[in-house]
């Protein structure tokens, strides 16, 4: 019977109890579709920037985080890293050696970044033979040189005056404090779109860093990629728990940090963003919850007169309010759903330098939407938040009505 | 049943120069089946008196004692269960739920008080019929004429079975038919069931159908009289 009759009442004011719900509608659309875009513009960082360099998750030496030195290594074997190859979500498991060495070509020489790849399937995650500017990827059959070949960075080949075919001489310590060196042939030029690494990054086999540094069956880094960033977390504790002690396990948040933070910082703005928008609206609903008490006294005077609980009355008052929010709720996710689906395979497209920088790395300078469950949760909850709070003053006049001055119509019966 | 007040007093603002004695040491008897009207001028205290019978409004001193208890003792929850069970109000405005149908009304309060919805039904719809309102059943107040929302009001006030029945200047809004069958229908409610009702009123076709007159007065009661020649 209360239903029914909050349900009634909700269309005795027809026109108020339909902009109130719109305005609540029109906040969570907003704020939904903001952070759909927000969201999906994040992942698509992390996931480009993951593809770009660190993937979403590493494997490392517990002391290579600090040392970053090449004697602090992990097993290459497949018994090692079989567990997080079976891990269902971990699409994307790559060997990698990372250290220091000294390029020298001429009388030029500069401090490098080596890179050891598996060529093959780092091609397949990365796309790095579509960076080559110039010469070819590893594996070209038309190379018949019997040196180690190297991909050097585009800013590093301008600086040391180097072009496919040129030879180029590594120094650095090796494992254990051996000496590392070697004679490499450039096999191609890559152009690296992050200009701190275009300048230093060296590309070479596994096998072959392997061999410079005299690692043996040793990698510095397995690089791990989930088939979604929400899936990141529940892989990095599973392989936590089986890698224990032995390995750091870094998840994206940990390789990238300036990119967690920057993310961090962008969604609290557009966090406050949203927040401000629903403090207006709060203020019309409100407004809304008050009138809608203020202008019954009498009626709820003659209701608790004739036998309703208080508490019964606070209830109507709290089912005839849950049916606006429920209103704008639904009215906000009816309109926002197209917009979204729209959006997810339309999306807002970039211009610009940005979008420059986009196509360089070998994606669409796209803006994504992310369509989780968790966000629309979030504008639910922050909706029924929104509303729990505006009724706490409209219940409390309530409770405390004076029955005598309610029922001659009195306006501070309350 | 019956009601007794002992040296009943509402004073409205009591601390200030001007103290309202709305209701001034009042003794007062009402037995179960009488047909009492409270007249009086504008002023004299009448809703007030009503008001602390009917247990809505407490006095400033006194007693309200139902059956020898003193309703005044109860807590507010236990007041309120006390009120639905035993008093139903007419209001002079007839204050319906205005989203309810003129069933749903009557229902509405028979429900507060747990009944299952089949008796609800039937007894809503019985009174109804007696109140002669058996082709409005399903219209929301509305849609149905002053008398008619006064007569539903009626049905509603009787519903929960009430042992007394309070009703503020009840026909103050109704032409001079409507009131007739209005009083018509209080009258045989009250020979039939024996209901209690007392009524505060100016209007002088009421009071000469009542079956004993309070007049009012400055919160004094000036006159009672039992009227042994009621017309009809
Ligand atoms: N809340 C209040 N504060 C102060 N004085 C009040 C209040 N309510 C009523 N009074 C005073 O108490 C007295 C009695 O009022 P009451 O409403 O009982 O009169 P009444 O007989 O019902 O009058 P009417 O016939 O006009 O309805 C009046 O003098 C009124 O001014
Ligand atoms: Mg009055």
């Amino acid at each position: 019977m209360l239903v029914k009759l909050a349900w009634r009442n909700l269309w005795r004011q027809k026109r108020r109890t339909i902009l109130t719900a719109s305005a609540l509608a029109l906040a969570l659309i907003l704020s939904l579709v903001m952070r759909c875009i927000q969201e999906g513009s994040y992942s698509a960082n992390i996931e480009n920037i993951a593809r770009l360099s660190t993937g979403l998750i590493q494997l490392q030496h517990p002391e290579f985080k600090e040392s970053q030195s090449i004697d602090d290594l992990l097993s290459a074997e497949p018994s090692f890293i079989d567990f997080a190859r079976q891990v269902s979500t971990v699409e994307t498991v790559l060997p990698r050696i990372e250290s220091f060495a000294l390029a020298a070509s001429g009388d030029k020489s500069k401090g490098i970044l080596v890179l050891g790849i598996d060529p093959q399937p780092e091609d397949d995650y990365s796309s790095l033979s579509r960076k080559v500017i110039s010469g070819s990827y590893f594996g070209d059959p038309n190379n018949k040189s019997d040196k180690p070949q190297v991909l050097i960075a585009e800013g590093l080949a301008q600086q040391l005056n180097l072009k496919a075919g040129d030879e180029l001489v590594l120094y650095g310590q090796g494992y254990r404090g051996q000496t590392a060196a070697g004679l490499f042939i450039i096999q191609g030029i890559v152009h690296f779109p992050m200009p701190q690494l275009n300048n230093q990054l060296v590309y070479m086999p596994l096998e072959a860093a392997q061999r410079l540094y005299s690692t043996g069956d040793l990698v510095t880094s397995w690089v791990l990629h989930t088939d979604s960033l929400a899936d990141v977390e529940q892989a990095v504790s599973a392989l936590k728990n089986h890698y224990t002690q032995a390995v750091n396990v870094r998840d994206w948040l940990d390789l990238s940090p300036d990119l967690a933070q920057q993310i961090l910082m962008d969604r609290s703005s557009g966090l406050i963003l949203m927040y401000l928008l629903y403090g207006i609206v709060g203020f019309g609903l409100f407004a809304t919850l008050l009138m809608m008490t203020l202008e019954r006294q009498r009626e709820f005077a003659v209701m608790l007169a004739t036998g309703l609980l208080r508490i019964k009355l606070l209830k109507l008052i709290c089912i005839e309010s849950a049916f606006i929010a429920l209103l704008g709720i639904i009215i906000g996710l009816l309109i926002s759903f197209p917009i979204l689906i729209w959006l997810l395979f339309n999306p807002i497209t970039l211009t610009g330098e940005t979008a420059q920088l986009m196509l360089e790395m070998g994606y669409d300078p796209v803006i994504p939407v992310l369509l989780a469950p968790q966000l629309f949760i979030n504008q639910i909850v922050v909706v029924l938040a929104l509303l729990a709070l505006c009724l706490i003053y409209p219940l409390r006049r309530l409770y405390k009505i004076d029955l005598v001055c309610a029922l001659k119509g009195g306006a501070h019966a309350a | 049943m019956s009601i007794k007040l002992e040296q009943l007093c509402k004073i409205y603002n009591a601390d200030t120069d001007f103290p309202v004695h709305a209701v001034n040491h009042l003794d007062l008897e009402i037995k179960q089946g009488e047909f009492v009207a409270v007249m009086g001028p504008s002023g004299s205290g009448k809703t007030t008196l009503l008001n602390m019978l009917g247990g809505i409004d407490t006095p400033t001193s006194g007693k309200v004692l139902i059956d020898g208890n003193n309703i005044l003792q109860l807590h507010d929850k236990q007041l309120i269960a006390f009120r639905r069970d035993n008093i139903g109000f007419i209001f002079q405005d007839y204050s319906l739920l205005p989203v309810l149908t003129a069933l749903e009304n009557v229902e509405f309060v028979m429900q507060l008080q747990g009944h299952s919805e089949q008796e609800c039904r039937k007894r809503a719809t019985d009174l109804l019929i007696r109140v002669g309102l058996a082709e409005h059943l399903h219209k929301r107040p509305a849609k149905l004429s002053g008398g008619q929302q006064q007569r539903v009001a009626v049905a509603r006030a009787l519903a929960p079975s009430p042992k007394f029945v309070m009703a503020d200047e009840p026909t103050a809004n109704l032409d001079a038919k409507s009131t007739a069958e209005l009083l018509d229908i209080m009258q045989q409610l009250n020979e039939q069931e024996g209901t209690t009702f007392i009524f505060s009123t100016h209007d002088p076709r009421v009071i000469s159908r009542a079956k004993r007159v309070i007049v009012f007065e400055d919160g004094l009661k000036k006159e009672d009289t039992v009227q042994t020649e009621v017309s009809q």
